[in-house]
Formats: structure tokens, sequence, C-alpha cells
């Protein structure tokens, strides 16, 4: 199985609509598809996003050989809508990511963002939680940009951390 | 360089001679070779913005930095985290910029710290634990009975005690404040 280096290899894209639930499949690279007419295949070319509307839905994005049975990343919402330049107005995102191991590693939550999906970039100028899979160290603040080829998060105002852990050791 | 090794117990200044290093115990030093209990604790921060590197496990807070945990309240304008990975302590962190670090050791006694800069080091080898902070930058940390400046000033916290290079002390009469004679040890 190929993988591309850039942009989106979401593998399995579904989604669910006030009357039906659709689940696409592609061993290849997939890009997501957010609607029930359009669906973005991941390439370096720019590539325009057709017009729709869809709720519930949820994007897997695998690992690299040789774990590429494994998700890496998954992607869930409550809603999106398309906007102009292939934009995505998402509401209730949820960003699950996880290790080798299957165990959660990271869970971001955001009521509302704009994605863009051929860029990776997502921003808000609303409310970010992001809370690690053992909820040990916790991060929310106001307004964020998240550039997922280079996973960089930047939270613009009111950043509050809150770390768990083990008291440091005495000798 | 003239290094001293100097002592303070329960608020009362005393040299040690022909030691190298300027060492401020606190009152409340543990006893060496005996762990305590991992107790948890919350650590918080709060900044005006941060960024994060999930790659690297980084996080940078910038504007406003506050630190709190049990101990320690620390103020600062930058800080680098090396975020620890699921369950670990906290092993790295960077504080640059107006760095300001207010503690209360087990018996109750303030300390104010203020520096440039101030690097937190925590490791543990072999079942001993070196939990260090190093102030640089005309670092200068003030208790009830003295003031004390040092370059570089490096705050031993496994051990509870400074660690002093060349220092300068003030110390306060009586306890109290901006009143005495200034005593300055070099």
């Amino acid at each position: 199985m190929k993988m591309e280096a850039n942009h989106f290899k979401f593998l399995i894209f579904s989604f669910k609509s006030a009357d039906s639930k659709l689940k696409i499949k592609n061993l290849k690279l997939l890009l997501a598809a957010l609607a029930l007419l359009f669906a973005v295949i991941g390439s370096d070319r720019a590539q325009q996003l057709p017009v729709g509307h869809a709720t519930d839905f949820t994007s897997n994005q695998y690992f690299e050989p040789p774990h590429e049975q494994q998700v890496k990343m998954k992607l869930s919402g409550a809603e999106a809508l398309p906007l102009p330049g292939g934009l995505l107005d998402v509401r209730q995102l949820r960003v699950e990511t996880f290790g080798v191991d299957g165990k959660t590693e990271l869970v971001v939550r955001a009521p509302q963002c704009t994605y863009a999906p051929l860029d990776g970039v997502a921003n808000s100028a609303g409310h970010l939680e992001l809370e690690s899979g053992d909820g040990k160290f916790h991060v929310e603040g106001e307004g964020f940009l998240w550039r997922q080829n280079t996973a960089a998060l930047t939270i613009s105002n009111r950043v509050h951390t809150v770390i768990d852990m083990p008291a440091a050791a005495t000798d | 360089m003239k290094r001293i090794i100097f002592l303070l117990a329960a608020g009362f200044c005393s040299l040690a001679a022909a030691q190298t290093n300027l060492s401020l115990s606190l009152p409340t030093a543990a006893p060496a070779a005996k762990a305590k209990p991992h107790v948890p604790t919350i650590t918080m921060i709060d900044s005006d913005m941060a960024d994060f590197d999930m790659n690297l496990h980084q996080a940078i807070y910038r504007g406003h930095v506050l630190v709190v945990d049990p101990q320690v309240r620390l103020t600062c304008e930058w800080l680098l985290v090396d975020l620890p990975a699921g369950g670990e302590h906290l092993n790295h962190v960077l504080a640059t910029t107006n760095v300001v670090v207010d503690f209360t050791n087990e018996k109750g006694e303030k300390y104010h710290v203020t520096a440039a800069q101030a690097i937190y080091d925590y490791k543990v080898v072999e079942a001993v634990t070196n939990e260090t902070v190093t102030f640089t930058g005309k670092p200068v940390v003030e208790t009830a009975t003295s003031i004390i400046y040092s370059e570089p000033m490096v705050w031993d916290r496994a051990r509870n005690h400074f660690i002093f290079t060349e220092p300068k002390m003030i110390s306060k009469d009586n306890g109290g404040t901006n009143s005495s004679p200034m005593n300055f040890l070099k």
C-alpha cells in the first residue's frame, strides 16, 4: 500500500446524514469526504471541495507501514459546513491520536473551528481543550491554530494547563 | 574561584570553613537515602499564549506566565516545558525574562528569588534524585533574615538547599526589613 507523504491519509471516512449512513473505504490514499456530494482525494495538487453538508462524521488516519492497520488519528465532528475556498466549518470537533499500541495519546475538543483540509490547518477564535490519554495533562484556551503537517498547536489567549504528575522522589 | 559553603539553619547563619561552595540549607533538609512516597502533585501553568510541538513534546508559554505547584509559585515572560510522557515527572523547564520564584518550606519560611533565567532539571539516576533549579542573570534570593546575591545560584530541591558561587549577603537586622547594617560575604 502506497502512502503519500503530504496532506491527508485518511483511509476510512464515514458520515451519517439525516437518513443515511455512508462509509467509504479505500486502501490507498483518500482525502476526507464530508457530504454526500464530495470526496477529496489527497495529493499535492490543489483541489476544490464540493458543496455539501455532513453530520456526525468520522475520519481515520492510519500509521505508515508496518502499522498501517492501526489508527493514528481519528477526527470526528457533529457537523461540517463547506465554506468558500475549500474550507470547512466544523462543529463539535474531536480529534484523538493514538500510539501504535492503540492507546489514546491525545484528545482535542473544540466546539467550532474552520478546517482547511488541503493545508491541514484548523483554526478558531473559540475554545479549545486538549487532554492526554491518561488525563494527566490538560490544556485549554481561547483561539487556536493547528498545523497538522508539523503537529504544531498555537493557543492564542488565556492558556491554562494542568499537569498531574508524581511528586519528586527525595533521596 | 573562591567558594564557601554556607549553612543557614533555623534562620541562623554559620560558615563552614575551607569549603568551596556556599550552600544555604533549609531547616527542613531531608535525610539522605530515604525515598518519600510519590504523591501526585498538580502543577498549573497559565499564560497569554502557548505553542505546543507534538513532535518534540515541547510547550512554549509566552506572556504573563504563571506556574503554581503545591510548593512553588513562578512568574516569567517565557517558559519552555518538555512535556512529560504519561505518568512521568517534568524533567526540564526553562524560564526566562523577569523570573520570580516564591516558595515556602515545610516550616513555613518564605523564599523569594528573582533572576533573568531559571532552568529546572529533574533526573533520577540509580535511585538518586537530582532536582535542581539553576538561576542566572543577576539572581537574588531573599528570606526573612537575609538577601543573597550569587551568579549562578542553584536551588537543590531534592536536598533542600541553595548552592552559591561568590555570594554577597545582606543580613536583615533581627529579622526586620531594611533596618540593618549591611553584611557582605564574598
